[in-house]
């Protein structure tokens, strides 16, 4: 029991679920105390000390019945033999002996109402490579796989033939209805036999795979090697580093406050001390940056924008206001998307509407669409942030527009993936890069977090 | 003190005596919690019964109920204790005659600094120290439950102070040492998701989401709270609740929301739910005009054919 507990664990790591040592050991005294003759009282005591974040519930949910059964054997529906007249079991036979020798064996096998045993099932498993599999969205096919190889679809086929040829013997219909219906629910039994069987396989694969690469190779990979998988758990480390990001500054915000003594304040606060200053106010001087944030999203900087758009919204606390910009050949304002919590499905519903094409990228043309539409967002206190290889398709780049917009922001700064030396081509990065106040390098996560710090220490 | 959680069972029956109806799952996991010693998190939209849960079980328990509501920028000095700066001054005060006399016999400077020294204590005790809920809740001479509501509310700071007080049960003051518990709290903790808790405090706590009632256990707690309301209007009122979940609102209508609903239609007296009566009360139930529109618009319409009602587990894989 201990070790199907530990698998199932493991096998929580590797859905992504984080389970800490701790937390393994509470699940194990939490069963001590409730027992395992309840099985409902077992998943819950597992569920509320080993699971502590509502989207990873459906996750337990999944995998628990994997490794500790449904609660209830598949439903077989019996042995056919056992109420047929010797009349009709003589028909069936008949009828059976027009079969081929293969599609009679199975067939009888249904009619028994038997179980497949453990080595069949082995054996289906090495056929159809289950062994190999650790991936639960396999299930289906894999169960799909084990049943073609018992030549489901052929029984099926064979089933009506055999029906047909017992009418006109002159077995009554109900009789017949009685005899399909059985062998249907054989079959379902099987079916959920084999579901089962690969489902738990597969977890216990699952639970036998070493852990995912560690997140610090991640962080420090290029954005254009990372794949789609790699991108969930980026996503994750986003959050964890925005949150890591977020106490930083506000030590830091809150720090800033104590710099200078606000006499008035304070002795309005001191009256009721008879004016002893006991406590003192000092002037707050927080200053919360406002952001403007224009994306490339094109193919080559979708990745990219992606993370950055999520940090600039996990941190939206640090910051007093983010308006935020995607484009690709035009500009289209995309803060609304953000205003749900979940910054994922917000970046979705924006790169639905922007999908990549064969577009040409133009930033020239994107920043005519800002001047027209939002350049009364460019103050004294915004700082506005592109995140861009600056690629323009030898469109023009429209530096004019570009220096008043950074003349009228309080800082420019410009995240680019791509190093100096490699701006040539179409790049007009080196007309962009002297109206910046700033151009940071910005290939991997790492590079990205340390650029939304720098962002923010103002 | 006689503990009336001593099975899930038993769990289930106090909490119901307290009119909180528990579901299976919410039993087990609060005996655990009790068992165990461990916090408990709660969490899920709001007005499902979060807040009743801790109260149930401060009732079920007869134990006193500390409440401690988080906010953003809520610190120490709100939360565990502040020394009472204005009665010292004012003792101090009070007291100078009494001073004059300890300190007036003194030869010199240093023995008068030292006899001082002497009865600092005076002022650095109890007396003076006022308890907010966490140290009231530690203090306390009999077992107590603690709320702590919204965590998510609270600054990252905070959370990570509460760890130490959650893990231990006890608090440093400088002045007076270590103060462990007297007797360990019953310790509930809500947050509405609204930020991602840290894993930290997460590891510490049991984990219980509790999710919309199903049409029957909603019915069951209208039936308990409101029971003027007649049977047969309080079915098609949590229908119609029940219906209005499965739309996309801005705010869904919570139990409470449902409960003040029906209390209003008991109140206007209402015999059926008809056009009429609804616009009247409607707004009792959804708290945004565009809800109230769209809401509206979909009772134009038919009601949607009947869907299988999910299980009592089964509301769970769904989300």
């Amino acid at each position: 029991m201990e070790s199907r507990i530990l698998q199932l664990i493991s096998a929580l790591r590797a859905s992504g679920v984080r389970v800490s040592l701790a937390e393994s050991a509470e699940a194990f005294s939490a069963v001590d105390l409730m027992g395992i003759q309840d099985r409902e009282h077992f998943r819950l005591s597992l569920r509320a000390t080993l699971i502590k974040d509502v989207r990873d519930l459906p996750v337990f949910d999944k995998l628990f019945p994997l490794f500790f059964g449904t609660g209830q054997p598949p439903m077989m529906g019996g042995d056919l033999a056992d109420d047929l007249t010797p009349e009709e079991a003589q028909m069936l036979a008949d009828a059976l002996r027009q079969m081929t020798e293969n599609l009679r064996q199975r067939m009888e096998r249904l009619m028994s109402g038997e179980q497949l045993s453990r080595s069949e099932l082995e054996a289906l498993a090495r056929m159809v490579g289950l062994n190999q599999s650790d991936d639960l969205r396999h299930q289906n096919w894999m169960a799909q796989r084990m049943l073609r190889a018992l030549a489901f679809p052929e029984v099926r086929e064979a089933l009506k033939e055999l029906m047909e040829q017992l009418a006109q013997m002159g077995m009554s219909s109900e009789r017949i209805q009685e005899i399909r219906e059985r062998i249907q629910q054989n079959m379902q039994g099987l079916e959920q036999q084999i579901n089962q069987f690969t489902g738990e396989r597969i977890a216990e694969n699952l639970s036998d795979k070493p852990p995912a690469e560690g997140v610090d190779g991640l962080m420090n990979r290029p954005f254009h090697a990372l794949s789609d998988a790699d991108k969930k758990v980026l996503q994750r480390e986003v959050k964890r580093l925005a949150a890591a990001l977020r106490t930083r500054i506000a030590l830091r915000q809150k720090r800033a406050k104590s710099g200078q003594l606000d006499p008035k304040a304070t002795i309005r606060a001191n009256l009721k001390y008879h004016g002893v200053p006991m406590e003192l106010r000092h002037r707050d001087r927080t200053r919360k940056p406002r952001i403007v944030v224009i994306c490339d999203i094109s193919t080559s900087m979708r990745f990219c924008s992606e993370l950055m758009l999520s940090f600039l919204f996990a941190l939206q606390g640090q910051v007093r206001k983010t308006h935020a910009f995607a484009f690709i050949d035009h500009l289209e304002f995309i803060s609304d998307d953000f205003n749900g919590s979940n910054a994922d499905e917000a970046i979705a519903s924006v790169l639905l509407r922007m999908p990549s094409g064969h577009y040409n990228t133009d930033l020239g043309w994107s920043l005519n669409d800002f001047q027209n539409a939002f350049m009364d967002m460019l103050n004294g206190q915004t700082t506005l942030i592109l995140v861009g290889d600056g690629r323009n398709n030898y469109n023009d780049p429209r530096l004019d527009i570009f220096s008043t917009m950074s003349r009228r922001a309080v800082r420019t700064i410009w995240l680019n993936p791509e190093p100096p030396y490699m701006w040539h081509g179409d790049s007009d990065m080196p007309k962009y890069a002297p109206l910046c106040t700033n151009v940071l390098k910005v290939s991997n996560l790492s590079e990205l977090a340390a650029a939304v710090d720098e962002l923010l220490s103002v | 003190m006689n503990n009336p959680f001593t099975s899930t069972e038993s769990v289930k029956s106090a909490l119901s005596g307290q009119k909180y109806i528990p579901s299976d799952e919410l039993a087990t996991i609060v005996y655990l919690a009790q068992q165990l010693g461990k916090p408990l998190l709660t969490e899920g939209p709001a007005g499902v019964g979060k807040t009743e849960l801790a109260k149930a079980i401060a009732g079920a328990t007869g134990r006193e109920l500390i409440r401690l509501q988080c906010y953003e920028g809520l610190d120490e000095s709100k939360a565990l204790y502040e020394w009472e700066y204005s009665k010292q001054l004012l003792y101090t005060q009070l007291l100078r005659d009494k001073l004059n006399d300890t300190l007036g016999q003194a030869a010199s400077l240093s023995e008068a600094a030292d006899r001082l020294a002497r009865e600092e204590d005076v002022f650095f005790s109890n007396r003076f120290l006022l308890q907010r809920p966490l140290l009231r809740a530690i203090q306390c001479d009999q077992p107590t439950v603690l709320l702590i509501e919204e965590i998510d509310r609270a600054d990252a700071e905070f959370e990570a102070f509460l760890r130490e007080v959650l893990s231990d049960f006890q608090v440093s003051i400088p002045e007076l040492g270590t103060l462990a518990a007297k007797h360990k709290p019953f310790v509930v903790l809500t947050s509405n998701n609204t930020r991602e808790l840290s894993e930290a405090l997460k590891r510490r706590c049991l984990y219980l989401f509790i999710d919309y009632p199903t049409l029957e256990a909603e019915l069951a707690v209208v039936r308990l709270k409101v029971p003027d309301l007649n049977p047969k209007l309080a079915r098609q009122a949590v229908e119609f609740v029940q219906r209005l979940r499965t739309t996309e609102m801005r705010k869904s209508p919570s139990i409470s929301e449902t409960l003040d609903w029906a209390n209003a239609l008991v109140a206007l007296n209402a015999k059926n739910i008809d056009k009429e009566i609804l616009d009247e009360t409607m707004s009792v139930l959804l708290k945004h005009e565009a809800d109230l529109q769209k809401a509206k618009r979909q009772l134009m319409s038919p009601p949607p054919p009947s869907r299988p009602r999910p299980d009592d587990f089964g509301r769970f894989s769904g989300n």
